[in-house]
């Protein structure tokens, strides 16, 4: 009976060893290797090398295995139609030569794996997953300080930059020291780690990515806050997020995505690096008004107040039955001085409408250390102008007025 | 001797040269005499005694247990060993190398998965041999010595394991010995945030700094954790490991019936095929599961929930009831000297080399399966390890976010929100509890009994008896709720909403049986109400008093047996031990959170 156990038992062990040793010689990478020599004539072969292929960038604390499979990546003359045998599309290898760049720097992913889900860095615990689609551009940014040289070749970038400034973003969140801070800081909101953000209203995949663009699209389905009946009995309510809904289109959420992930507060080696452009000279405005619209833009006044102040932005404020930050009765309301005031100063917090609930979490900032007293006076010019004065009432960019005239 | 030798003429010649002699000293024919010189004259072998009971040899009575914790050890030295070559203690490389090791080196990932589970395995494999040991009665004389190095033993595998823990460098790694560390430093007296910290201690001088080597786990961490678990501790478990090995071999083997057979082959043999055995379960394991490797440690982003090793999350179950100074310092220390203690208080000599028989017991409604030879130890023992078990299950299944109760496999969510209202029994009161509770183990003398039953007529001990617990049970009771329904609510005296304890634990979800009372003396007005309070004073009185009661003569004869010391430490651990589960009632039933606290000296039990 021992004598069989103990056959039985070496046999077996000795078989499992064998299967040990099989898994690990056949790996995923060997069979692409494999396919791929096949596809080759004797004479390609040669000077070409099996095994693990890696980049070690000393600079960048990286090591990119990715060239394991993706072999011909830098050999258009031997690769194949299909992945993962194909050339690098474009002339992107010659001005990064991988030896110097790698791979994952752009593509994100998991350079040190080696078998397909792992390397693409779409596993769990994986933070960097491989960027797909018009994602990508937003690794240039990390290097290319001015976009604009490379336009061609990163629009998406671009357009979100553009819609980023365009939409007044700039007037609640700051972005490397530009901004307001009345939201959360855009600095390094392209590595936040995942972990910190909720994706319980989240659909697909717990992905910066798709929390980030979700949220454009749909602030409020992303973060929804707490009502007070999901609440333990005596705890205040907490309101959804005050990002107001932009009605951004799939590309343009996109667009701002990709722009959202290209911000990070990660420095890279200065050889890599370049600087952004020189800042342009301040362009002449024929009036003041014109000059105004331009401060307007420039600091984010859009975000709450909308689009050429037409239109206030629908706020939770404004779901609580507060102000909607409409800028057209301006005038009617406002004299030059209280105007400038309450620039300079701003409201915070907004008076409550319901006291029994938290304070509204969206106010208006102070300007006074962030727009120079000129621009102000430019602003002011301007949204005065906004508004169609009344029959009867004072001309809306009179000389200053006694306060007493306003409600 | 042998007969004629049927090996090939080379092998024959090579046999009866030097070289071949000056490694074996004796051939290979199956005579007891060889039998006897290959266990005697084998350094490896030579721990076993040449000839053992045939009862020892049965599987159903070790299990190979310590034999195969002794195996495990070995797998891990060796896949150890090679995992060294492959592994730099920085917190720059270290996350690294274990991708290196999954992805690119020849057999890594295997390797490191059988270093991982091999470990696990060997801290259940210890616990089990611990269990074997205990209820074969294989602790008592003249083994008292070798039970507690194998409990010394037993804590440097948990510590081996742990500091293994932190060596990947990823999220897990860091966590769980952030969830250890912080531990440390609720030590009593020497650790920054324990109880009556001494006037110099500070986070940068405190035991969680010696722990960790610097204020928060990082570089000087993992350099001294790598250390401890490579070297330092593996060198400490080899010293108590040849002592716990000699000491089985001259204090001899616990089961002794049976005729005596050689331990070659048949010891031997049936150690090697339960190695194997267990080789072939690691070589399934390790192929079919990866070892756990979340992302790289990362200080700012701390998971929820943070989880400590399987082997400790029994006692960061237990935060949720204690503070972490009695939950990690005070109730682990008490477990091992316990478990320590237990040959030299246990004194019925009864038990060696059998499993305890067992029976059925009627009480009451209730068939109870128990022992019925030692009962109070092995049930004591049992329930101990049953309790172990289940606040790990509890700590590893149950809980989720903001250490939340889920049930297992049930979805998580981060939005999920709880709102707990606790209280603490003023001190006076609380303190009065403690007291009673553990007055409930007084014994009654012998001599005691004899002067009450001459002075008072032979029914007076038993009377006085009956009214000393029943009183003690009634105080008790008292000290609980008359606190509870009537004392101010002191942390908001100014509130109105919540005037009093009995009012804010009234509308508390988390205190069921004070919320039904508060509802209940609502619904009755005044006096219906104290009457029902005062009902339930004596109906929770009585059932404590009965318990005490109830254990009364076998507390009295375990006294007469043991002596006052022997009887002191005895009751006083067993207390402690019930006194946890009563701590999580008074949690569960009563929202109760603290007995006793001093805030300023950061002492709260």
């Amino acid at each position: 009976m021992k004598r069989i156990l103990f056959l039985l038992f070496t046999l077996i062990l000795t078989g499992l060893f064998g299967v040990v040793v099989w898994m690990d010689t056949a790996r995923e990478w060997t069979g692409y290797q494999r396919q791929f020599f096949h596809s080759l004539t004797r004479a390609e072969r040669k000077g070409l090398a099996g095994g693990i292929h890696q980049v070690a960038l000393e600079d960048l604390r990286r090591i990119d295995r990715c060239t394991t499979c993706h072999v011909a990546i830098d050999k258009p003359q031997l690769a194949l139609a299909e992945q993962p045998f194909t050339a690098h599309p474009g002339t992107y290898l010659e001005s990064h030569p991988p030896e110097q760049f790698g791979c994952t720097v752009c593509h994100g992913g998991q350079g040190l794996a080696t078998d397909t889900k792992a390397a693409h860095g779409e596993v769990k615990h994986w933070e960097e997953p491989l960027l797909r689609g018009p994602l990508i551009q937003s690794s240039c940014y990390k290097c290319h300080g001015d976009v604009r040289e490379i336009e061609p070749h990163a629009p998406r970038l671009v357009q979100g930059m553009t819609s980023y400034k365009q939409l007044g973003c700039a007037g609640c969140h700051t972005v490397n020291g530009f901004g307001q801070n009345v939201s959360v800081d855009l600095s390094d909101m392209g590595e936040k780690p995942w972990q910190l953000l909720d994706f319980t209203f989240v659909h697909g995949e717990e992905r910066l990515s798709q929390w980030v663009e979700q949220h454009f699209q749909e602030p409020r389905r992303v973060t929804p806050g707490f009502r007070a009946q999901e609440l333990p009995p005596g705890e205040e309510e907490i309101y959804p997020t005050f990002m107001p809904n932009y009605g951004l289109n799939e590309e343009q959420a996109r667009a701002l995505t990709v722009y959202m992930l290209s911000l990070k507060s990660q420095h890279l080696p200065a050889a890599y690096v370049h600087p952004p452009a020189p800042q342009e000279p301040e362009p002449v405005y024929a009036s003041s008004v014109e000059a105004g619209k331009a401060v307007f833009q420039k600091f984010g006044c859009a975000g709450c107040h909308g689009l050429d102040g037409v239109g206030g932005r629908r706020s939770w404020n404004a779901w609580l039955g507060d102000e909607a930050p409409s800028l057209v009765p301006v005038a009617h309301y406002y004299d030059r001085q209280t105007l400038k005031e309450f620039i300079r100063n701003g409201r915070q917090p907004v008076p409550r409408s319901n006291p029994a609930r938290p304070t509204p979490p969206l106010y208006m900032p102070a300007w006074k250390d962030r727009i120079p007293d000129a621009q102000i006076d430019q602003l002011v010019d301007y949204v005065l102008s906004l508004g169609e004065p009344l029959p009867g009432s004072p001309p809306a960019n009179g000389a200053p007025q006694a306060a007493g005239g306003n409600p | 001797m042998a007969d004629k030798d049927a090996s090939p003429a080379v092998l024959q010649w090579f046999k009866k040269s030097k070289l071949w002699k000056s490694i074996f000293r004796h051939d290979f024919s199956d005579t007891p005499r060889t039998r006897l010189q290959r266990v005697f004259g084998n350094v490896f072998l030579h721990l076993h005694p040449v000839r053992t009971p045939k009862d020892a040899l049965k599987v159903t009575y070790t299990w190979g247990m310590g034999g195969l914790s002794f195996y495990v050890f070995l797998l891990l030295v060796v896949t150890g060993i090679l995992l060294m070559f492959y592994y730099r203690p920085t917190t720059i490389h270290a996350f690294q190398d274990m991708k290196d090791l999954a992805y690119a080196v020849t057999l890594g990932g295997f390797l490191r998965n059988m270093h991982r589970w091999a470990a696990h395995l060997m801290v259940v494999v210890v616990i089990l041999h611990m269990v074997r040991v205990f209820l074969t009665g294989a602790y008592k004389p003249p083994r008292e010595y070798n039970w507690a190095v194998g409990v010394i033993l037993l804590v440097l595998t948990l510590f081996l394991s742990y500091t293994g823990y932190l060596l990947p460098w990823d999220q897990l790694a860091l966590w769980a010995v952030t969830v250890g560390a912080q531990m440390a430093a609720n030590t009593p007296v020497i650790g920054n945030e324990g109880p009556f910290r001494l006037p110099f201690v500070t986070t940068s001088n405190d035991a969680r700094f010696g722990l960790i080597g610097g204020t928060m786990v990082g570089d000087s961490t993992l350099i001294r954790f790598y250390v401890l678990h490579c070297v330092a501790v593996p060198f400490l478990f080899c010293v108590f490991l040849c002592v716990h090995l000699w000491r089985v071999r001259k204090d001899g083997f616990s089961k002794q019936t049976g005729e005596k057979v050689d331990v070659w082959p048949h010891l031997v043999s049936r150690e090697f095929l339960a190695a194997l055995l267990v080789t072939i379960i690691l070589f399934v394991w390790s192929m079919a599961l990866p070892a756990p490797l979340e992302g790289i440690a990362n200080l700012n982003v701390t998971p929820n929930p943070s989880k400590a090793p399987w082997y400790f999350l029994g006692l960061q179950e237990l935060l949720v009831y204690f503070d972490p100074w009695i939950a990690g310092v005070a109730l682990p220390g008490l477990i091992v000297a316990g478990l320590m203690a237990i040959p030299y208080v246990d004194t019925n000599p009864k038990g060696i080399g059998v499993y305890p028989a067992m029976g059925w017991k009627r009480i009451g409604p209730l068939r109870l399966w128990h022992p019925t030879e030692r009962p109070f130890a092995v049930t004591v023992f049992m329930l101990g390890v049953v309790l172990w078990f289940a606040l790990i299950f509890i700590g590893y299944y149950c809980r989720g976010p903001n250490w939340e109760w889920y049930m297992p496999g049930e979805l998580w969510s981060h939005r999920r929100v709880t709102k707990l209202t606790l209280k603490n029994l003023p001190n006076f009161w609380g303190a009065l509890l403690m007291l009673c509770y553990f007055l409930e183990g007084t014994p009654m003398p012998k001599a005691i009994k004899a002067r009450l039953a001459a002075a008072r007529g032979p029914n007076a001990p038993a009377r006085i008896s009956a009214a000393f617990h029943m009183g003690l049970g009634v105080v008790m009771a008292i000290a609980l709720l008359l606190p509870l329904t009537t004392a101010p609510d002191a942390e908001y005296p100014l509130r109105s909403r919540y005037t009093t304890l009995f009012e804010a634990l009234g509308h508390a979800p988390n205190a069921p049986f004070m919320s039904w009372l508060y509802r209940t003396v609502e619904a009755l007005g005044p006096a219906l109400g104290t009457g029902l309070v005062v009902a339930c004073i004596l109906a929770l009185g009585g059932a404590l008093g009965f318990l005490g009661l109830k254990f009364a003569t076998f507390k009295d004869r375990m006294y007469d047996e043991l002596g006052p010391v022997k009887y002191s430490l005895v009751m006083g651990l067993f207390l402690m031990m019930m006194g946890v589960l009563g701590k999580l009632a008074l949690r569960l039933l009563f929202g109760m959170k603290y007995l006793i606290t001093f805030p300023a000296l950061s002492f709260n039990i």
